[in-house]
């Protein structure tokens, strides 16, 4: 199962993850980013491989 | 450097790859053909170039820079903020000085952890879904904007102005209404971001030297701040302003200085940035016709084609990094205090990057392009509303202006750092 790893320390919200796969990341109304899927959905691991690869803080990771 | 304006290509090989000079104001003043061959030049045979520093009046010039041209070379140099600093100065090539830092040292010049701590609080402003409660606002916006340029072009002869009375007057309104200021102040955001973002331009600092401008500009966009920011502490609304007075972080709210400068950075970079884009973009078009017309033609290519546009226009040309440490990237040796200048418009034209790299390919997929900036914690904030304002803006001037022409030859901005426009001169056919 793929696992979605977020580097707290590197993520500044810029919401470019949310922008490309909406059902698993949100940047919340305080600015964090949350998970709603933390081993996302087959459907959308091609998103979350855009996002982790487009993340322009270089905060998100995907082990498989 | 001197090169004459060419009459056809450029031929890059001719070039002396020592007389060129960056730091040459008239280097910025020659035709885009030009300078594009001679950043092909440094990106092939000298992708970290150094250049002596410009020369400002009243200001000392510095050691001088590495001028870097390679995509990967950047977006390492980008990526690794604790080693490529930007709390010296990202916007100016010159150390920032004291008085100057007061408007001008917003987070774009910061570095972790002051820059985190004051973007986590304005990200969530900018996120896509905060976003898209404003798109009905941003397509409002743009239909009266084209419409009044269409009924301004009918009531003469046809002709227009794109930059005045198009590309302008979309992003003013747009961010002015995030940022709840009235009409009235308008004229003065726009005249101050224009001071700001002129380079020196001595058109748009009328006689004044650039640094008393700049100064000015600073004083009257931190002026209107204070006053927005006190009424909305008294009467909050559910604007940008209000969500800065009152946002706090670990408990602390953010400092007056730190809403003043923030405030004329959202100004100034929500403004120029997409101006240029959308007026470069229009010219762009105008120069490769089939391309236009298959993009009006099929609005599933909105996607691709606003990144492309950003890609070939690059309207930032750069920002600065300085090296905290010694220290090797790619092979390339510097030391502590080596200042990078990370050209985005030559990275976007990297050929190790982007097949046939100065094509417009308005279907261009991927396109990893660094229009927004390249990867790291400076990433440009509003990338999201400018991927929409661009979006709208093009599809609804297919919609409501498709026999907007270019009738001449644009006026271009004398600076290194914005590849801004200050007139495109066009008519509406009125065959639509």
């Amino acid at each position: 199962m793929s696992r979605v790893q977020v580097d707290r320390e590197r993520c500044v919200g810029s919401g470019v993850c949310e922008s490309l796969a909406p059902e698993v990341f949100e940047i919340d109304d305080e600015g964090v980013l949350q998970v709603h899927r933390e081993e996302p959905a087959a459907d959308d691991l091609d998103g979350v491989r855009d996002a982790v690869q487009s993340c322009p803080a270089r905060a998100l990771a995907l082990a498989e | 450097m001197s090169v004459n304006t060419p009459a056809g290509p450029v031929d890059v090989a001719s070039l002396d790859i020592d007389a060129i000079d960056l730091s040459d104001r008239d280097f910025w003043a020659e035709p885009p053909a030009v300078r594009h061959a001679v950043f092909d030049k440094l990106r092939a045979e000298r992708p970290f170039a150094w250049f002596a520093e410009p020369t400002m009046e009243g200001m000392e010039p510095g050691p001088g820079y590495w001028a870097v041209t390679r995509l990967a070379d950047l977006d390492a140099i980008s990526s690794q903020p604790a080693v490529f600093c930007s709390g010296q100065g990202a916007v100016s090539i010159q150390d920032i000085p004291a008085d100057l830092s007061e408007f001008y040292g917003s987070m774009i010049s910061m570095d972790d952890p002051r820059h985190a701590r004051i973007r986590r609080i304005v990200a969530k402003t900018f996120t896509p879904r905060m976003l898209e409660q404003v798109v009905d606002s941003v397509v409002g916006i743009v239909d009266d904007v084209l419409a009044e340029a269409r009924a301004k072009a009918e009531a003469g002869d046809g002709s227009l102005d794109v930059v005045a009375d198009i590309a302008a007057p979309i992003p003013l309104r747009i961010i002015c209404d995030m940022m709840g200021v009235p009409e009235e102040d308008r004229l003065l955001v726009l005249n101050a971001s224009n001071t700001i973002l002129s380079g020196g331009d001595p058109e748009l600092t009328d006689e004044a030297d650039p640094l008393t401008a700049l100064l000015e500009a600073g004083m009257a966009m931190a002026e209107l701040m204070g006053r927005l920011a006190a009424e909305r502490i008294e009467n909050p609304t559910d604007d940008l302003t209000t969500a800065l007075v009152n946002s706090e972080v670990d408990g602390e709210k953010l400092t007056h200085q730190e809403i003043a400068s923030f405030f004329i950075l959202l100004l100034v970079a929500g403004n120029e940035t997409t101006r240029t884009a959308i007026a470069q973009g229009l010219l762009a078009l105008s120069e490769n016709p089939e391309q236009r017309a298959a993009w009006m033609a099929d609005p599933s290519m909105d996607k691709t084609a606003v990144e492309e546009i950003v890609r070939v226009v690059s309207p930032v040309t750069w920002m600065r990094r300085t090296a905290t440490q010694d220290g090797e990237v790619n092979g390339h040796a510097f030391k502590e205090g080596d200042k990078f200048l990370l050209f985005y418009n030559a990275a976007n034209r990297d050929p190790e990057a982007f097949e046939n790299p100065h094509a417009l390919d308005l279907s261009r997929s991927p396109n990893n392009h660094v229009g927004f900036g390249g990867h790291g914690p400076h990433f440009c904030l509003g990338a999201h509303l400018a991927r929409r304002e661009l979006a709208v803006t093009f599809r609804r001037l297919f919609e409501i202006c498709p026999d907007l022409e270019i009738t001449g030859e644009p006026a271009r901005l004398r600076s290194s750092f914005v590849n801004g426009l200050k007139r495109l001169p066009a008519r509406l056919t009125g065959d639509r």
